[in-house]
């Protein structure tokens, strides 16, 4: 019982983290139909960027986000017709295409990456790094990271921005339009390929700020993609594919779920709970947690 | 006439095969499997530095003496991509398409345990210059050497050094990366820190690359003297950010391999101070060698000119095993190429290698759970202090006194 609290706390923490790893990624699967298996090498190379600006400049991290943000967000808008093209035509399967296709393109970032970057593991310094609070109160306490805060804070914010942007906009509107049925928000002036571009951008620079944030608060190397791209998976599909009001609660329950077995249970045996979980869901529920999914 | 170009295709095969069988060179063709990508990129790199460096001064000093001539080698690489399947297929095709003359062996020891058993068939002897895992030993592979010593034989040492630190830890939690060596390593800790008297508060192994920050939380309240982790670079970063983090500062904080490695001092600066590490080798150790550098220091000079990053125990083994070939080589005077009769011979003269070198005395064990692995060397204990490697334990081979109790993480 001791512990209780702070299983709650580092469960709540690690499912922010996978918030933010997944949003985008749900967010492109919705739009574009894409299952964007670079993620992962997306938040690498925004950890990177992080990294070199932190060592450049010595400004705080945490203040350049929106120009990482920026700029990887229009690398994305940039890049976004290429994906397009392979899904597009007279191709068989546009979702394995666009799965193959990102595939290969993570294995390319990461083997550029080890290229110029080099194989070693970095870290991020940041002065919400060394801070941590300690809470006390009803017979309970724990110790919460300022580092992680700062993340939960993050990923709350993606989150709410998020869901402003795609409820209160005329540009979410077209999102939604095209996420239900393309042809229509066609008919209906939604330009595919322009709103495409820019859910992609968003997409790709929320993935590059996430990367400087774990490289803040875990680490980064160029090796770190695979892991990541696996957890945005796991969690989209549990909040079910495309569903994205669903990611901040799978997300949170497969941080606690991880928190819960490393601390009560066999630590051996975590990643083995969070696939049964995951397969019981699916089997229960297909179409994710909500029952909201593709 | 297609006939005809099929017979003039089939017998230009056959007639280069017959050649290639034949073969005559006046070089080493050396084999070289290792984890050049992937998860492991970062150790099989450093391997990879150890091999480059000692090729580059053999070759630099004419080459292998042989019965009064001199033979340079050529490294052949083939890149394990950090999965012990494409180790073992790597080694294949170094043997089998590539026929080298031996192998200078992977950096982890789940590839090496892969790739044993195909040099172990096609006869073809392998010294890894890194794997440290007891299991590849004590398969008893005879084509299969290592010049680091097993984990559990390093991994003790570090433990007995801090059971005889003041005020004595009695505690310890202890975890290992869900991998060959870091479970290993894992192992070993908890087996020293049991017959030392320190009680094991906790013992689990982790999938690799977790956060482990919940299991330091449970930690945290368990509050051991000591948290031992087995595990490689990254995960080492992360354990330490995860004990800031918590705000959990025990009073030991011991790890293996990858402590020595400039990136952990270089990823967590002060943060990297006093903890603890096991090692073979350091650049500053009092050594001498007979063959391409007289001790540790001419060595790490070589290789800090040659890479620019300092060299840790792993370059130095695998530059070592590239030693211990040419000593044996020497010996039983085997031009290259090599023949399997050679080659057995040569495993002989490996069992019977006794060298002082840069990195300390090499010869490999041929009996007993440590089979071929090399027991030539003493343990060392060592700790961060203040950014660099410092030697502070067995008690002779100290050269600093170890900084105990760890200072807060909010008082550095």
């Amino acid at each position: 019982m001791e512990l209780l609290p702070q299983a709650l706390m580092d469960g709540i923490m690690l499912g922010a983290i996978y918030i933010i790893i997944a949003i985008g990624f749900s967010l492109v699967y919705g739009v574009m139909h894409v299952i964007d298996f670079a993620v992962g090498e997306w938040i690498m190379l925004g950890a990177f960027a992080g990294f070199y600006l932190t060592e450049w400049t010595h400004v705080e991290p945490m203040l350049l986000l929106p120009g990482v943000f920026v700029v990887f967000a229009a690398a994305g808008y940039l890049f976004q017709p290429l994906i397009h093209r392979v899904l597009s035509g007279h191709r068989g399967n546009p979702l394995l295409m666009g799965l193959v296709f990102t595939f290969g393109l993570g294995l390319m970032f990461r083997g550029l990456a080890q290229t110029f970057f080099g194989f070693y593991s970095h870290s991020i310094p940041s002065r919400f790094s060394n801070g941590s609070f300690f809470l006390q109160g009803g017979g309970f306490s724990t110790t919460v990271s300022s580092v992680r805060l700062a993340g939960l804070v993050y990923a709350l914010a993606i989150t709410g921005i998020l869901h402003y942007l795609l409820k209160h906009t005329d540009f979410g509107l077209g999102v939604r339009a095209l996420a239900q049925n393309r042809d229509a928000a066609g008919l209906m002036g939604v330009d595919n390929k322009r709103t495409s571009a820019f859910v992609y951008g968003i997409y790709v620079g929320i993935s590059a700020m996430t990367g400087v944030l774990i490289g803040m608060i875990l680490s980064l190397s160029a090796k770190m993609g695979p892991d990541f791209t696996i957890f945005a998976f796991f969690v989209v599909v549990l909040a079910g594919m495309g569903y994205l009001a669903g990611v901040p609660a799978a997300a949170f329950l497969l941080g606690i779920i991880q928190s819960f077995f490393l601390i009560y249970l066999d630590p051996g045996y975590t990643l083995l709970a969070v696939f049964a979980i995951l397969y019981t869901i699916l089997l229960v529920s297909p179409r994710g947690l909500f029952g909201k999914g593709v | 006439m297609k006939r005809a170009a099929w017979l003039a295709l089939v017998a230009a095969v056959v007639f280069a095969s017959t050649s290639r069988a034949g073969e005559k060179r006046d070089f080493f063709k050396v084999g070289v499997v290792t984890e050049l990508s992937g998860d492991l990129a970062t150790g099989g790199n450093v391997t990879k530095r150890g091999y480059d460096l000692w090729a580059e001064a053999v070759n630099k000093s004419g080459g292998i003496a042989i019965g009064g001539k001199k033979y340079k080698v050529k490294l052949y690489y083939s890149d394990a991509q950090s999965n012990p399947s494409q180790g073992a297929a790597a080694a294949e095709r170094l043997i089998t398409q590539e026929k080298v003359d031996f192998i200078l062996g992977p950096y982890s020891s789940g590839v090496t345990i892969a790739v044993a058993p195909v040099v172990e068939k096609y006869k073809v002897p392998m010294i890894t210059g890194s794997a440290e895992s007891p299991l590849i030993w004590k398969q008893k592979f005879l084509y299969t050497f290592g010049t680091i010593p097993p984990v559990n034989f390093t991994g003790a040492a570090a433990i007995r050094t801090l059971a005889g630190l003041s005020p004595a830890p009695r505690t310890a939690v202890i975890f290992g990366s869900n991998d060959t060596f870091s479970k290993a390593t894992a192992e070993a800790f908890e087996g020293a820190a049991k017959k030392s008297g320190i009680k094991v508060l906790k013992f689990n192994i982790v999938p690799a690359g977790q956060d482990l920050t919940p299991l330091m939380s449970a930690a945290k309240v368990l509050n051991p003297d000591i948290v031992a982790f087995g595990g490689h670079d990254e995960e080492l970063i992360k354990l330490v950010k995860s004990l800031r983090q918590i705000d959990f500062t025990p009073k030991a904080l011991l790890m293996h391999y990858g402590v020595t490695e400039p990136a952990f001092v270089e990823a967590l600066g002060k943060d990297a101070n006093q903890t603890f590490g096991g090692a073979v080798w350091t650049a500053a150790e009092k050594t001498k060698g007979k063959i391409l550098w007289k001790d540790a220091p001419t060595y790490a000079a070589a290789a800090m000119k040659a890479f620019n990053v300092p060299a840790d125990y792993t370059q130095a083994g695998s530059s070592a095993a590239g030693i211990a070939f040419e000593v044996a080589l020497e010996k039983i005077k085997a031009a290259p190429p090599i023949s399997e009769a050679k080659r057995a011979e040569l495993i002989k003269a490996l069992e019977t290698v006794d060298v002082e070198t840069f990195y300390g005395r090499v010869k490999f064990a041929t009996e007993g759970d440590y089979y071929h692995a090399n027991v030539g060397l003493n343990p060392l204990t060592i700790q961060i202090q203040s950014g660099k490697v410092a030697v502070v334990g067995p008690g002779q081979s100290a050269e600093a006194k170890a900084q105990y109790p760890m200072t807060r993480w909010d008082k550095r």
